[in-house]
């Protein structure tokens, strides 16, 4: 049987057996709706309740401050659409290299007449906090920077940003699906005012997700309704869902340090094992501030999509890049933010390690990307690319 | 959908691929937008395709159809060639993804422009 190695953690990760074991029984023992107020109702509200204590803790947050979602794309529509749609007009700053989830949801925002700043990056894929300095006009609205970018694994200079953001009082928003349970979070230290993590980027379920709301913060919900999640976001709460997420952030909390640590030198092995057996490769992102998991690779005169299908052949599962549908070319929006060649660009295949992944996955996986690697650039047309 | 067996074959070994020494035809075909690019060299004898090579740089569909073609395209009269459909890449494929279509077309379109090369010195 062919080996199985699963490097696309940064996509979605197993759900851990601590997880699943305490969410069980909120599908078929305590089932009832936490907004009832019978005893079916009440032990449901207390897995909710526990989970959201264990979420704030670990964001050196309170309780009070954690709004349920159904995943980190609703988390950032709801921060960016709260907060700008609370003032109604304005101004708002996010950067080239966010996620879909914030850059199009500025996007439509302009279509209702908010004018938004887009930071450029370096070529790390890191926004400049003077550039956020600059970009500060007197109806700036909003910030809006991701904490590290899934693509190349950079980690942006929230603090920097957020103490900026504090000066000129403007609420900054911080997508963390990527860091969120991988690297210490403390709001407060960090100058954060909303935060998006989601659950299946760290062993919890997909489907749940979360918005950290600093109190006082002024912004409007954008799903309408009952009276759920102190009226912030209407709907019956996803039960089995949220207490799996915050047991999901208690193991990361006792595991994190550790597996970072592991993570670290796992990836540092991988990129000198296939620099050492790939000609013109890259690892794109920043060399030290960066996820402890990915290894975002750049293979020139590549194209991505033969690199992940030849793995996919030998059990590997890598994510492309760039990706080639209908037609329509998608060199990563991150790495043409990053200026990033085309020619490298192009080639470019994100492994995110996680738990599971061994040394001897590793070792395997280098084995496997040399010769696809090489007979690929074997039927390449001179000057092609 | 899934890729074939038999496009995942010419993928990991492509039949036919590599340069050509003084072809009799040489040919290529990029999809636009996409990057995908594809060249055919033939050699052809007493009006016939007697080897063809291709260079590619694409998708795995892509390299599987240019794979392909070259081994369909063997044998058969330059004319034939020509007539050669993107259909037909695909039917041998056995099916590609509606998002993956181009790749018979990169092919095809490329083997036909070597074709018509071909036709051309001949005078």
């Amino acid at each position: 049987m062919t080996r199985r190695v699963y490097l696309d953690h940064n996509a979605s990760t197993p759900v851990h057996p601590e997880v699943v074991a305490e969410m069980l029984p909120y599908f078929t023992e305590i089932y009832g709706n936490p907004s009832s107020i019978h005893a079916f109702g009440r032990d449901a509200r207390d897995g909710v309740d526990h989970a959201r204590e264990r979420i704030a803790r670990f964001l050196g947050a309170s309780p009070q401050e954690v709004v349920f979602t159904s995943g980190g794309t609703e988390s950032d529509n709801f921060a960016v659409k709260g907060l700008a749609w609370a003032r109604g007009r304005g101004h708002l700053i996010t950067s080239k290299v966010e996620h879909h989830a914030v850059l199009r949801t500025c996007q439509a925002l302009e279509g209702f007449g908010f004018a938004v700043t887009y930071l450029r990056v370096d070529g790390h894929g890191m926004v400049d906090p003077d550039e956020v300095r600059r970009a500060i006009r007197p109806d700036t609205v909003a910030i809006s920077i991701m904490h590290a970018n899934s693509e190349v694994g950079t980690i942006q200079p929230i603090g920097e940003i957020g103490r900026l953001a504090r000066e000129r009082k403007i609420p900054l928003h911080v997508d963390a699906v990527q860091t969120f349970g991988k690297i210490p979070i403390d709001v407060d230290a960090l100058g954060i005012d909303l935060l998006s993590f989601s659950g299946h980027k760290i062993y919890g379920p997909k489907g749940i997700a979360g918005l950290y709301v600093r109190k006082g913060t002024k912004m409007v919900s954008i799903q309408h309704g009952g009276e759920h999640e102190r009226r912030r976001r209407a709907g019956t709460e996803n039960v089995p869902g949220i207490v799996g997420l915050g047991k999901a952030v208690e193991v990361r909390a006792r595991d994190m340090r550790a597996e970072a640590e592991r993570l670290t030198a796992l990836r540092t092995r991988f990129w000198e094992g296939v620099r050492a057996r790939v000609p013109e490769v890259r690892l794109s992102g920043h060399p030290t501030e960066r996820l402890p998991g990915t290894a975002s690779f750049l293979f020139r005169h590549v194209e991505s999509e033969s690199i992940v299908l030849g793995l996919d052949l030998k059990g590997v599962g890598v994510s492309a890049g760039s990706a080639c549908t209908a037609g329509n070319v998608e060199p990563s929006h991150v790495l043409a933010a990053m200026g990033v060649p085309l020619d490298w660009a192009m080639g470019a295949v994100r492994c995110s390690l996680g738990r599971s992944t061994t040394a001897e996955d590793i070792d395997y996986v280098v084995d496997c990307v040399e010769p696809i690697v090489k007979k690929l650039r074997q039927v390449l047309p001179v000057g092609a690319a | 959908m899934r890729y074939s067996a038999t496009l995942l074959d010419h993928f990991l070994n492509p039949r036919n691929a590599g340069m050509m020494r003084d072809p009799d035809g040489t040919g290529e075909e990029e999809y636009e937008g996409c990057g995908d690019l594809t060249r055919f060299f033939v050699r052809v004898r007493d009006g016939r395709a007697v080897e063809i090579r291709f260079q590619t740089y694409g998708c795995g569909p892509t390299i599987a159809a240019a794979s392909m073609a070259s081994e369909l395209a063997r044998g058969r009269s330059v004319d034939d060639l020509c007539r050669l459909k993107a259909q037909d890449i695909e039917a041998a494929l056995e099916g590609l993804p509606e998002d993956r279509k181009h790749a018979a077309d990169v092919a095809a379109g490329a083997l036909r422009a070597a074709a018509l090369d071909a036709l051309g010195k001949r005078g």
